[in-house]
């Protein structure tokens, strides 16, 4: 029994490192059977807890009457909230207004910055710095350039006001009149992004071979000639791009709007994220504001489709 | 062996003592824990809350022998509702306090986060007799949910056999009419616009007493001078407005100011207390409030050039006027200390203060009605019985009287009559003598949870009015359409027969 006894602990010590090995190695294969999965969950979960459910969460709100402020339980209401938004006429004037400072600013942007790529194209003293000064205004934050264009506008003393005052007399009631407003917000955006257009299109402008104007001042090209057959044709993806972009983050715009206007005068200026804001933070009809921003995330993202499918084919053209 | 044993007593002496050591520490710090108190409030940032902690660190020791900390969070003014809203709906449960506009009562009583202090009231004799001395108007407007008017204060004062009291005044406000010695008791022009007007341009605190709104209105229409033209002796450099009050789009910067109008005038606003019976629609759109609107719009012609951009909301028209662009200006009493002070108002040692203006009646009285401004402090519902203890502690402190006295004396105003009535109240500070005039005139917005659906809605339409897109009749008319839906929906308005 004794010797028994002594041969199974002896077995079992030979055992021990043995199977602490074999344990190891399990261990160590299941990290390495695993590593993709264990280093990606972090990121998983982040996404699940700050993005996924939230965004959840609001979807099955956006079915409730649920009211933040108050201490009633969400009572199901099904579509309602969907039917009321749509058949609530200041969503649809807001939806209008923002298609308008969507359409204005970012056709600006387009055109500004294109002219101003083209300046820039050609390598010339100073050019560095210049273009660090024409980037500026998009490195500025949203509240900075709204508190600037809103003192700008100024009538009493607001710079543009001056200058405009100076071609007809009167200080100009910018932000008072709902056509001056709107160009307000739409010049105020279009200034802060332009360069941003700028930069897109100087990359597919510097990309583009030197041998091919050269061979187009061989035969003889109109400028023109030129740039619809050479130049077009290397920027166009990237103009695309940019349009989709800033259509996207225009659509969204709301602190310079917020600072400059507050939406008016009225309600000229009033935005669809601003109307999110004042259903959402300051009514605080929860479950209704809960569908408007699904409304808003339905927009965005066949936006963001046809950007990734814009960034797609420029993939394949490269 | 011996060494061993005293080596081992030694180490269990040292055991013993640190671990008691210990166990005294961990009770000491028990012991302090519970005598000590933070009481974090949620405060606008301007100069009455300022004041209250600056004077509160210096001052304030709790009667209960706590160690008691006052920690107001200070939040700028435009951004203050949605921060306050956003804390207390989140459940973060921050603040035991808040200094909160007494719109939005009903709001955030119905939500369940403002506590209601009746009983602790009740329980108190001193604080009972605190709450009895505070004016009508301002229990009205600060601590009473549902809402009774200040009649209804008055004919039963506390306690109200209705009344269900929240809120203590921290800072009660009114607004009142600013003014420029150096050009409304200047001769040459004095005596321009008696010649003009063929009667004397107020220049003494008892001429602004019967300046009415058609007076106001002249006095607008004098004083308004393009650059070149000359003011009181000297050409000016540019634009000049005769008169100013809010007409900003932004949170309630013109809805304190049209609601005067209707009040003057006999109209009202949805009466809350009416419910459910009381309409919006044929009220507030009704013949006498579209004249009243008319009459606040017909005014703007005579103020500076922003208020056309419905952006003229009260921090534009103080800066306005402490930078020298307009000869007078309707504001509230919490902006007088800024246009008092030298470092920030070109027209700090010419300014006076008088009544703000009102309707003229029949009987040539002049009818002052205006919205009570000003804030209460609240309890939060959350607040443990200890630190609800302290918060009334506090709040006796801060209505007692010689903190009452210490704050007007600072530029602030007291809530208890018996101080506001006080002989030499009104010398405290330049402003007094028309607050205290203009107390008895007050009255208070909606107090009900939908106060924002209400309130943005009609501003938007208000600024419509007010830039000239729509006229005052169009937009009483959206406004009591859309309020007649939002309060039939939260079941505040029936048909009754």
């Amino acid at each position: 029994m004794t010797q028994a006894s002594d041969s199974m602990a002896q077995g079992a010590a030979t055992d021990r490192p043995v199977a602490n090995a074999a344990a190891a190695r399990r261990r160590g294969s299941f990290v390495e059977r695993n590593r993709g999965p264990l280093l990606v969950t972090p990121a998983l979960v982040t996404l699940f807890v700050m993005n996924i459910f939230p965004l959840m969460w609001s979807f099955g709100l956006s079915f409730y009457d649920y009211r933040l402020t108050r201490q009633d339980l969400p009572r199901f209401v099904g579509l309602d909230n969907y039917a009321r938004m749509l058949a609530d006429p200041s969503i649809w004037e807001s939806l209008q207004t923002t298609a308008l400072i969507v359409a204005g600013s970012v056709g600006l942007q387009m055109i500004l910055g294109f002219f101003m790529a083209m300046l820039f194209q050609p390598i010339f003293p100073g050019r560095r710095i210049l273009l660090m000064l024409v980037l500026a205004p998009m490195m500025l934050s949203y509240v900075a350039v709204g508190v600037f264009f809103k003192l700008f506008y100024n009538p009493n003393f607001g710079l543009i006001s001056k200058l405009i005052e100076v071609f007809q007399g009167t200080p100009p009631n910018i932000l008072g009149d709902p056509v001056g407003a709107v160009l307000g917000i739409i010049f105020a955006d279009a200034w802060m992004w332009s360069p941003f257009v700028m930069l897109l299109v100087l990359a597919g402008l510097v990309s583009v071979p030197k041998y091919l104007y050269e061979a187009s001042q061989i035969d003889r090209a109109t400028p023109w000639r030129r740039f619809w057959t050479i130049t077009f044709p290397y920027v166009r993806s990237l103009l695309l791009l940019a349009l989709l972009f800033r259509t996207i983050e225009t659509f969204k715009l709301f602190d310079t709007v917020y600072i400059i206007t507050e939406g008016g005068p009225g309600t000229a200026t009033k935005v669809i994220v601003q109307y999110l804001y004042r259903v959402s933070f300051q009514d605080f009809r929860t479950g209704e504001s809960s569908a408007i921003a699904y409304v808003i995330l339905f927009i965005v993202i066949v936006l963001t489709n046809l950007y990734l499918f814009m960034v797609k084919r420029r993939e394949q053209e490269q | 062996m011996r060494t061993m044993e005293r080596v081992s007593r030694l180490r269990l002496a040292l055991a013993a003592s640190a671990s008691a050591a210990v166990v005294a520490g961990a009770l000491a710090g028990t012991a302090m824990a519970q005598d000590s108190v933070t009481l974090t409030m949620a405060a606008p940032d301007w100069p009455p809350t300022r004041f209250l902690q600056e004077y509160a660190n210096a001052n304030y020791t709790s009667p209960s022998g706590r160690e008691v900390k006052v920690e107001l969070d200070f939040i700028p003014w435009p951004t203050f509702y949605e921060r306050v809203a956003a804390s207390l709906t989140s459940g973060e449960q921050k603040y035991n306090m808040i200094i909160t506009d007494s719109q939005w009562l009903g709001a955030f009583i119905e939500g369940g986060y403002y506590r209601e202090m009746t009983a602790e009231i009740l329980a108190d004799p001193e604080f009972t007799e605190l709450v009895a001395d505070i004016h009508p108007a301002l229990i009205s407007a600060y601590s009473v949910y549902p809402h009774l008017t200040p009649e209804q204060v008055k004919e039963h004062p506390f306690p109200h056999p209705d009344g269900h009291y929240y809120g203590f005044p921290q800072f009660p406000d009114t607004y009142v009419t600013f003014y420029r010695t150096d050009l409304f008791c200047h001769e040459g022009e004095a005596a321009a616009f008696e010649e003009e007007y063929g009667y004397k341009l107020p220049c003494t605190y008892e001429d602004w007493q019967d300046v009415d709104w058609d007076k106001y209105a002249d006095i607008g229409e004098f004083f308004q001078r393009s650059a070149g033209e000359e003011l009181a002796g000297e050409v000016l450099t540019e634009d000049f407005a005769g008169i100013g009050y809010q007409a900003g789009k932004a949170y309630d910067f013109s809805s304190m100011a049209v609601n005067a109008f209707i009040w003057q005038y006999g109209a009202n606003i949805w009466d809350e207390t009416g419910q459910p019976c009381a309409q919006a629609e044929g009220v507030v759109n009704s013949d006498l409030a579209v004249e009243a609107f008319e009459h606040y719009l017909d005014l703007l012609q005579y103020m500076p050039a922003a208020v056309h951009t419905g952006q003229m909301d009260i921090f534009v028209l103080n800066d306005l006027y402490a930078q020298g662009k307009v000869a007078s200006a309707i504001n509230w009493v919490g902006l007088g200390a800024p246009v008092l002070d030298p470092s920030t108002s070109k027209v700090a040692d010419v300014t006076a203060f008088g009544p703000a203006p009102g309707l003229r009646a029949d009987d040539g009285s002049i009818i002052r009605y205006g919205n009570q401004g000003g804030q209460p402090f609240v309890v939060t519902t959350w607040s443990t019985d200890t630190e609800i203890e302290e918060a009334v502690h506090f709040i006796k402190w801060w209505l007692s009287d010689d903190v009452q006295w210490a704050f007007a004396e600072a530029g602030g105003q007291a809530g208890r009559m018996s101080i506001m009535y006080r002989e030499g109240y009104n010398d405290l500070s330049p402003l007094n003598r028309a607050h205290v005039e203009m107390m008895e005139w007050q009255r208070d917005v909606w107090h009900i949870p939908e106060f924002f659906e209400l309130l943005t809605y009609q501003q938007d339409q208000f600024d419509r009015a007010i830039t000239g897109q729509i006229s005052a009749k169009e937009a009483l008319d959206l406004v009591a359409a859309h309020q007649q839906r939002v309060l039939t929906e939260a079941g505040r308005i029936q048909q009754c027969n």
